[in-house]
């Protein structure tokens, strides 16, 4: 089938919750931690014969520094290339033959490992995870055709979407201090360059069980669960927490501009980008509502003021989880004709009305619908309950916000999301990016 | 945004077919076979005028999706693109109510409603809360029903659907299998690209819309699945009430689509031309096998050891031997027919030939050495193992029970899945390998810098070339040599 949505972009998030539900309580979850400071969350669910095992590293590209940008992601290859047990490619080999699957992503703030499988597959996981976490082998060879596999990957993101190509540019004019400062697969010299010894070094600091958060979610029970951390992850020992990050982005004053040249561009591409608090911040339920407000649907600002009025064929807003300071994200594609500048100018102005004249209670009452059925959505599986609870754990401080969030969606008011608006989306707390297929000059 | 490990999730990507209709009103069966997935209790109901409805209630979430399947797609177009843009067109306002006031209705309540086509299936999906029933349900049946094809909307819509073509141009990724299917069935009706091209979409007009919708949006050519938190005797009652009145009129005109299948006699090699490509994407492959092949369920299997997961003998190759690729993978697209089966991958420039040559050898292997016991024990554990969390969603149980309808396949392909899957021999994987995966005149798309590729395009076959900003998915003149 050809894609739906006129949204440019498939960057959900299912971060969302509100209303009472039966869908999940939090008598459903319970959690246990380890000595060695892992933390273990459970959540049976009976409703298919499988399981899930997520497990958050607290690494992502904000952990790096020159000369090592994208090793966060790189690293996540890394652990599926061998350990003691499991040698190079048997890890795969060993979960796939078991009836399992996984996979792995990296954000600027996390790296989240994913085992799938049948429930009776669940011991297996527990080794083969323990394995790689305690006795990672970096194995040389693998190493150098690692970077050849990245490095596609790297390639094949820049060709394939405008997006991540302007945002590259965009995040790197945005932050020059802080290290979000990066894309997440880093650079591609540094795909290159980096060493066996920052490997190891990396591996030791950051995969102890201290800094994870497992969650196992689906036909499983508790105790089995419990007997099975008990063995094969208690044995890991921890290590001295990680340094802090203790850069603070300073403050934008002035408006920032980036231009990106790619001949086989259409129609100009804009993105804009605006500071904004970290996610834990009270003021994250209004951002959220309002990232709803401007862009989910065909009845939101953006959509109606842009693609409508045949300025734009397409619109987005981008609002990442955070645990430092990070950026909102605004992305628009011009209709043919259509100047960048005549479609800065219409979204500029799209903004310009919420600061001024604030939304209307039924928009935001539309906004927490909208959360609800996403919320419901991702409790219709047992993958959206393990990555909502980790998600929660993670940015939250506690899978417990879960139950809370509801409350602090229905608190905000049209008020609060015209304060927010009127605070941060201003000119000189923007970062304006400019893709197109001509060439940028005077003229 | 997220940079993953991994974008080799699910195995084939099958669309649609077609089939007779089901017969009145099955009674409930209980498929509750021990330690075996099965597929929940079910009911369909066939109304006096010919449309299918089923009922599956889910009540893990308070909430239901519709989704309606109409039996026209783009092997139905008589104008490129018009079974998709009839679709879409559905959405710009019906029975009376704007497209703007229908879509603040449905975003006030959280919920949404999509219209597309595929090959061989029209599409209308309705989510929402259980709660919102009374609101949502009339909607649908007035969108499918009783679209305005308002014509002030229309030129919006075209006009965005023809720079989206363009724009889908900028992503190889996007546009290649719409290429690949251009050069395997030429002009049979599985070549032709659902979303039209950019001149086959200026000159669709509002009528042309309304008479597709007139011809082909008819009850006894419809299924409507309901799936979710409700009672199966008020859904059943309530969707009599909406749809019993919607009269068939003229008699439906389908194509044959087996009939005229393309023979593939020459090894063909369609260049697409990207000048600022930073690398080569491409598709190797053939005639595949209909969605009807009794050995649908064993292919896939075997095609789990080629290319349809991580560890398989392609990606393993590719990735993670030598480098070359983020990823490479195989599968099976099946249509009700006929189908296609591609090998596609990715490398930098500079490694095509390197990259395209391993990816024949190592499907090669399918015959030179064939597929060993412990492989086999795998990627049938693999299979049966990631089979329950396709259908876990309501809205992906909906999605099942319309492939159903247009397929004419039933249940047991859930409930005997794991036996078929089991029954698989190493014997028998050697004939349906010899049967079904095609061998030779092998068929190559490669989008990228044709300046750097021409010399190597031409050692696999005869080579067309293309610009990737060029109308439509194939050269204009002279016609391909996939032979009729």
């Amino acid at each position: 089938m050809t894609q739906f949505s006129y949204k440019l972009l498939l960057i959900g998030s299912l971060l969302l919750c509100s209303a009472q539900t039966q869908a999940l309580d939090a008598t459903d979850i319970q959690s246990f931690t380890l000595d060695n400071g892992m933390k273990i969350i459970v959540l049976e669910d009976h409703s298919i014969p499988n399981a899930n095992m997520y497990t958050f590293w607290k690494v992502g590209s904000r952990n790096e520094v020159p000369g090592i940008t994208g090793i966060s992601h790189f690293f996540e290859h890394m652990m599926f290339n061998g350990a003691q047990k499991y040698g190079p490619k048997m890890f795969d080999r060993t979960m796939e033959a078991a009836g399992g699957a996984n996979n792995a992503y990296t954000t600027e703030n996390l790296t989240v490992y994913t085992d799938w499988f049948p429930s009776n597959s669940l011991a297996l996981m527990f080794e083969l995870e323990a394995d790689r976490i305690e006795h990672l082998a970096i194995d040389p060879e693998m190493v150098e055709s690692e970077r050849g596999v990245v490095a596609s990957e790297r390639s094949t993101g820049l060709e394939n979407s405008n997006f991540i190509t302007l945002m590259e540019e965009v995040k790197a004019s945005a932050f020059r201090a802080h290290p979000y400062s990066w894309s997440v697969i880093g650079h591609e010299s540094d795909i290159q360059n980096w060493s066996l010894d920052d490997l190891v070094e990396y591996h030791k600091v950051y995969y102890a069980p201290n800094n994870a958060v497992v969650v196992v979610a689906g036909d499983i029970q508790l105790s089995e669960v419990r007997k099975l951390a008990g063995t094969w992850f208690a044995p890991i020992p921890a290590q001295a927490p990680p340094k802090k990050i203790t850069t603070v982005e300073p403050v934008q004053k002035g408006e920032r501009r980036v231009y990106v040249q790619k001949a086989s561009v259409s129609t100009p591409n804009v993105m804009f980008a605006y500071h904004l608090p970290a996610t834990s911040d009270p003021d994250y339920y209004a951002f959220d509502l309002l990232n709803n407000i401007l862009s989910e649907g065909n009845s939101s600002r953006l959509y109606q003021a842009l693609v409508d009025k045949q300025i734009a064929l397409g619109i987005d807003t981008y609002l990442p989880e955070s645990f430092d300071p990070n950026l909102f994200y605004f992305f628009a594609v011009a209709s043919p004709d259509v100047s960048a500048q005549t479609l800065e100018l219409a979204l500029i102005d799209a903004i310009a009305k919420v600061k001024e004249n604030g939304v209307t209670d039924k928009e935001l009452e539309k906004a927490k619908n909208l959360k609800l059925m996403s919320f419901y959505q991702a409790m219709e599986t047992i993958n959206g309950k393990a990555n909502t609870i980790g998600t929660y754990e993670m940015f939250f401080g506690s899978y417990n916000d879960l139950f809370t969030a509801p409350e602090s969606y229905k608190k905000v008011t049209p008020a609060d999301i015209q304060r927010v608006a009127q605070t941060y989306l201003v000119k000189k707390n923007r970062t304006v990016g400019v893709l197109a297929a001509e060439e940028d000059t005077d003229k | 945004m997220n940079t993953s490990r991994s974008t080799l999730i699910g195995l084939s990507n099958v669309v649609i077919c077609v089939c007779l209709a089901t017969a009145s009103i099955l009674p409930s069966v209980s498929f509750a076979a021990a330690n075996q997935f099965s597929l929940p209790l079910y009911e369909t109901v066939v109304l006096k005028n010919g449309l299918t409805i089923n009922l599956m209630k889910q009540d893990e979430v308070p909430l239901i999706t519709v989704n309606a399947v109409i039996r026209t797609g783009a092997v139905n177009d008589n104008i490129s693109g018009l079974a998709n843009l009839t679709a879409s067109g559905l959405l710009l306002g019906a029975g009376g109510q704007s497209k703007l006031k229908i879509e603040q209705s449905i975003d006030f309540l959280g919920a949404s409603i999509n219209a597309a086509a595929g090959k061989e299936g029209s599409y209308v999906i309705a989510e929402f809360m259980s709660r919102n029933s009374d609101a949502l349900l009339p909607l649908v049946q007035a969108i499918i029903i009783n679209p305005d094809f308002d014509a002030v909307e229309f030129e919006k819509l075209k006009q965005r659907e023809i720079a989206g073509i363009e724009r889908a141009k900028e992503s190889p990724r996007n546009v290649i299998s719409r290429y690949f299917d251009k050069l395997v069935f030429a002009d049979h009706p599985y070549g032709n690209p659902v979303s039209g091209n950019s001149d086959s979409l200026a000159t669709i007009t509002v009528d042309d819309l309304k008479s597709f919708h007139s011809h082909y949006y008819q009850p006894a050519n419809t299924a409507i699945s309901v799936v979710g938190d409700f009672d199966t005797n008020d859904m059943s009652k309530r969707l009599e009430t909406l749809f019993g009145d919607w009269q068939n009129s003229e008699q439906i005109k389908q194509p044959d689509s087996a009939k005229d299948l393309p023979v593939l006699s020459v090894a063909n090699v369609l260049l697409v031309d990207k000048s600022d490509a930073l690398e080569s994407t491409f598709i190797i492959g053939g005639m595949g096998i209909s969605r009807s092949n009794p050995d649908y369920v064993p292919l896939t299997v075997i095609n789990t050891v080629l290319g349809a997961r991580f560890t398989s003998w392609l990606n393993d190759e590719l990735r993670v031997n030598s480098g070359l690729t983020y990823g490479a993978r195989s599968n099976f697209v099946a249509y009700s027919k006929s189908g296609t089966f591609q090998i596609s991958s990715f490398t930098k420039t500079a490694t095509s030939k390197e990259t395209i040559d391993l990816a024949l050898k190592t499907y090669a292997r399918l015959w030179e050495t064939g597929i060993d016991q412990a492989t086999l024990d795998s990627a049938k554990a693999y299979v049966k193992g990631q089979f329950p969390p396709d259908y876990e969603t309501s809205s992906e149980l909906a999605g099942l029970l319309s492939d159903m309808f247009l397929y004419g396949f039933d249940k047991d392909f859930i409930n005997n899945f794991e036996s078929k899957v089991d029954g698989l021999t190493l014997k028998e994987s050697r004939n349906l390998i010899e049967n079904n995966f095609p061998k030779n005149q092998l068929q190559f798309v490669i989008i990228g810098n044709a300046a750097e590729l021409s010399d190597i395009a031409a050692t696999y076959g005869k080579v067309k070339q293309v610009d990737i900003k060029a109308v439509g998915f194939y050269p204009r003149a002279p016609s391909l040599d996939a032979a009729h």
